[in-house]
């Protein structure tokens, strides 16, 4: 507990949060904006699904990037400084700093979905759309856009931490974010190996295209792919810790 | 005698550190010396756990640092290669995190500050500190738990001839302060010599020396050589009275002499007439019993 609170300590002033929410500002514009033009063109759009299918899009573009920069400059400035010897000589055992870092950034990306989550409530009710506010879609919103985004940030931290060029880890994010804003146009047999188009599929809602028009639809909670992406989070965690803590410094 | 501190036996690290034993005893400033290159923050590393040794024995406080690793680092500071900090953050937040981590009071924290003299600069941010103050501030990082053992590595590198100065004399008075051991290394054989009480010296990944510094100098015996009108002739004059001179410009060189053989030596030259135009000594420098040992003449 004591190392994770320190890594709250050691990120003040790299000014993370105001950068998560710049970015977060620009995602929901973009999300609430789209909605509410498709909403004046068709007004059979004015329902919750819409913003959650919305927003659950534009995660993929979005979340592996604020993911990478989050990771990044959290693990940049222990390259920077050369503190990983530092720590690692004072009797901090480095499993558990690793441990702590990504604790630290996952609270930070569960606060980006749950502020998701509230704009995406504060828009709905002020369009006014039916049904009273959808709190078991939210709360599968932010539970499937969590679990999807542990995967990619156990991803990036490995990559973040072994390599001390910070360029590989964000050109990752990049790559994540083209293939999540790609996502739906991948075969369902491809989009399963690609956890950034878990933001998708995790997502209490779909859109389900007829010959002319489509519909928003639930979307049945999929098992296998949540089991998918805990895995590849757990496993790159363990992984990507093991490798790290075993590097000689 | 005192207790032995740090104790290695074969301590090896493949291609870099060969058979290694050191031994550093309580309240020492043990001076690690070598050229660049020989090993010494390698050693300093394994000591401390960041780099496992391929093989031999560590043991720290007379534990194994294999099995108490946790407990020696905690009474252990150190400063390896380049200070380590948090460029972001200020002086005093830099010491903050080592404090938090190492559960140490506020009141340590301001020692070490006033240690270092940083109290007036706690407030700018590491990174725009000059590279003196970023060594202070990774030895007050070191200092801060005020441990048993210091280990710093090349703790004067960059700093200016005054930053150096100073850097020394706070080393030397922590063991008498403090009751610290300290073990610091160094590629300056004139920044050991002005500070360390015992000293290694290691070359090529291989201890070349250890011993106290008064050891080292007695390596220092000089050579006596002679002058003389015909120096074969005395050459072999002497080599019947049983001194083997090594004869070479112009001179007749001995290894150390006893003031009595000297005069034996003189007295038998002039009673065959050969002129005796100079007697000198030569005493080696330290610096060349170090090149001689690191089998490096040239600069280092």
């Amino acid at each position: 507990m004591r190392v994770l609170k320190l890594e709250y300590y050691k990120i003040r002033r790299k000014k993370i949060v105001p950068m998560i929410l710049l970015l977060l500002a620009a995602e929901m514009l973009w999300a609430c904006m789209s909605n509410s033009l498709s909403i004046s063109r068709n007004p059979d759009q004015a329902v919750w699904a819409s913003i959650l299918f919305m927003t659950a899009s534009l995660n993929g573009l979005f979340m592996p990037l604020i993911t990478a920069i989050v990771i990044s400059r959290m693990c940049d400035m222990e390259h920077k400084g050369s503190t990983w010897k530092l720590l690692a000589a004072l009797n901090v055992g480095r499993s558990r700093l690793y441990a702590a870092k990504f604790g630290c950034a996952g609270s930070l990306l569960l606060l980006a979905i749950a502020v998701q989550a509230a704009v995406m409530a504060v828009y709905g009710l002020a369009q006014g759309f039916s049904g009273g506010l959808p709190a078991a879609w939210l709360l599968r919103f932010i539970g499937g856009t969590m679990l999807a985004t542990l995967a990619a940030a156990a991803i990036q931290q490995w990559i973040a931490m072994a390599a001390k060029n910070q360029a590989s880890a964000l050109c990752l994010g990049m790559l994540g974010g083209f293939i999540g804003l790609t996502a739906p146009l991948f075969p369902a047999g491809v989009r399963r190996w690609l956890i950034w188009s878990y933001y998708l599929d995790l997502a209490p809602v779909t859109y389900r295209y007829a010959e002319s028009a489509g519909t928003f639809a639930a979307q049945p909670w999929d098992g296998r792919i949540a089991a998918a992406a805990l895995g590849t989070a757990f496993l790159c965690f363990i992984f990507g810790n093991l490798h790290v803590a075993r590097k000689e410094i | 005698m005192r207790a032995a501190v740090i104790q290695t036996r074969k301590l090896t690290k493949k291609n870099r550190v060969h058979e290694l034993d050191l031994e550093v005893r309580e309240g020492e400033i043990y001076g690690f010396l070598g050229p660049n290159g020989a090993g010494k923050t390698t050693t300093l590393k394994m000591l401390l756990g960041l780099v496992k040794p391929s093989a031999g024995a560590i043991r720290i406080f007379g534990e194994s640092l294999g099995e108490k690793r946790s407990a020696i680092l905690r009474q252990t500071g150190s400063l390896i290669e380049s200070p380590s900090y948090y460029g972001h953050l200020t002086g005093l937040e830099n010491l903050r995190v080592v404090q938090r981590l190492r559960g140490l009071p506020d009141r340590n924290v301001e020692e070490a500050l006033r240690i270092v003299r940083l109290e007036k600069h706690r407030d700018k941010k590491a990174e725009a500190y000059s590279l003196g103050m970023k060594q202070r501030l990774g030895i007050a990082m070191a200092l801060l738990a005020f441990p048993r053992l210091l280990i710093l590595d090349e703790p004067t590198n960059g700093l200016d001839p005054a930053g150096m100065e100073e850097i020394r004399e706070l080393i030397k008075t922590l063991p008498g302060r403090y009751g610290m051991t300290v073990l610091l290394s160094s590629h300056l054989l004139a920044e050991i010599e002005q500070i360390a009480t015992s000293v290694g010296i290691i070359n090529e990944g291989r201890m070349v020396f250890q011993g106290s510094l008064d050891s080292l100098r007695s390596r220092s015996r000089g050579e006596i050589r002679f002058h003389t009108g015909d120096n074969a002739l005395a050459e072999r004059l002497l080599a019947a009275h049983g001194y083997r001179p090594v004869p070479g410009g112009g001179r007749l060189v001995f290894g150390p002499l006893a003031d009595r053989e000297v005069a034996e030596i003189n007295r038998l030259l002039v009673a065959r007439d050969i002129p005796v135009t100079r007697i000198e000594e030569r005493r080696r420098s330290l610096e060349d019993i170090f090149l001689e040992l690191t089998g490096r003449e040239r600069s280092l």
